[in-house]
């Protein structure tokens, strides 16, 4: 076989293989950060990433404790690692309303990425995974699309640009 | 869930974080990301107040072969330990002090849970 009919290995961005329509809230419901973690976690179990959202919640809240994941410039990135997550996940939620994050700027969060994942020794993916986000969003603009957006398909559209990018 | 198990699943959480938190890579790497750290003298409070919640003979099982796993309660994925990859013949049942059963993999012996 010629080395011309061989397809290239394309390696796809972490954060494309986690962009999941069933984690994604348009709008949050809730303002208040307790809560606003709560309602992530609860779409974890309704799209089957967990049956058991309370110790999930348990440890992002515990996370959550040791000092904010809110980054500033309306962006916050809660993470954790759970015994009871099987397969690393990211819950994607807005909102317009503006969320206390504690965030070092005190300005609202308005995007809220929440990162679980299974506690596994050797996994440099789930740090790389969130540092993914930070990149994609350290631009303005990008930010404003992604509040802009009329859909998920556009959310999609504009975090994998911006990761690419 | 049995609540001692559920209880000895928020320990090994805790002990995951503590591991993160005290190891200088993976601390700088969140420092560098933008994350704050601190409190992990709350975090080891805490980590004692779960341990004193746990049966004695299941917390030093726990104890014993953290030593030797990262992770000593995993899930159960069909009828494969999800630690070893090795399927369950049959399950090896242990009991604690007050009565309640719990399954461990007869390969590697790590406890299991049944998601």
């Amino acid at each position: 076989m010629s080395p011309a009919t061989l397809s290239p290995t394309v390696e796809i961005p972490l954060l494309q293989q986690h962009l999941r329509k069933a984690l994604f809230i348009s709008e949050l419901r809730t303002k208040r950060k307790s809560s606003v973690l709560e309602e992530m976690v609860a779409v974890l179990a309704t799209a089957d990433a967990t049956r058991h959202p309370e110790g999930v919640l348990d440890a992002v809240r515990r996370r959550e404790a040791l000092g904010s994941t809110g980054l500033g410039k309306g962006i916050a990135v809660p993470h954790a690692r759970s015994t009871l997550i099987t397969e690393r996940s990211m819950v994607i939620a807005r909102s317009s309303k503006g969320i206390d994050f504690n965030s070092p700027d005190g300005l609202p969060t308005h995007l809220c990425f929440l990162i679980v994942a299974p506690p596994l020794e050797r996994d440099p993916v789930y740090l790389n995974l969130v540092a993914e986000i930070v990149r994609a969003v350290r631009l303005a603009k990008t930010r404003q699309r992604l509040l802009d957006a009329p859909d998920f398909g556009t959310v999609r559209r504009t975090l994998i640009e911006a990761a690419n990018g | 869930m049995d609540e001692s198990l559920d209880v000895l699943i928020q320990l090994q959480d805790v002990d995951c974080l503590l591991r993160e938190m005290r190891d200088p890579e993976m601390a700088s790497q969140e420092e560098r990301l933008g994350f704050a750290v601190e409190g992990i003298s709350n975090l080891e409070r805490t980590r004692e107040k779960l341990a004193s919640r746990v049966d004695g003979r299941l917390l030093q099982t726990y104890e014993r072969m953290s030593r030797r796993f990262f992770r000593v309660i995993v899930p159960v994925n069909g009828r494969v330990c999800s630690g070893c990859r090795i399927s369950l013949p049959t399950n090896t049942i242990g009991r604690n002090s007050e009565g309640a059963t719990y399954e461990f993999c007869e390969n590697c012996g790590r406890i299991l849970y049944r998601r």
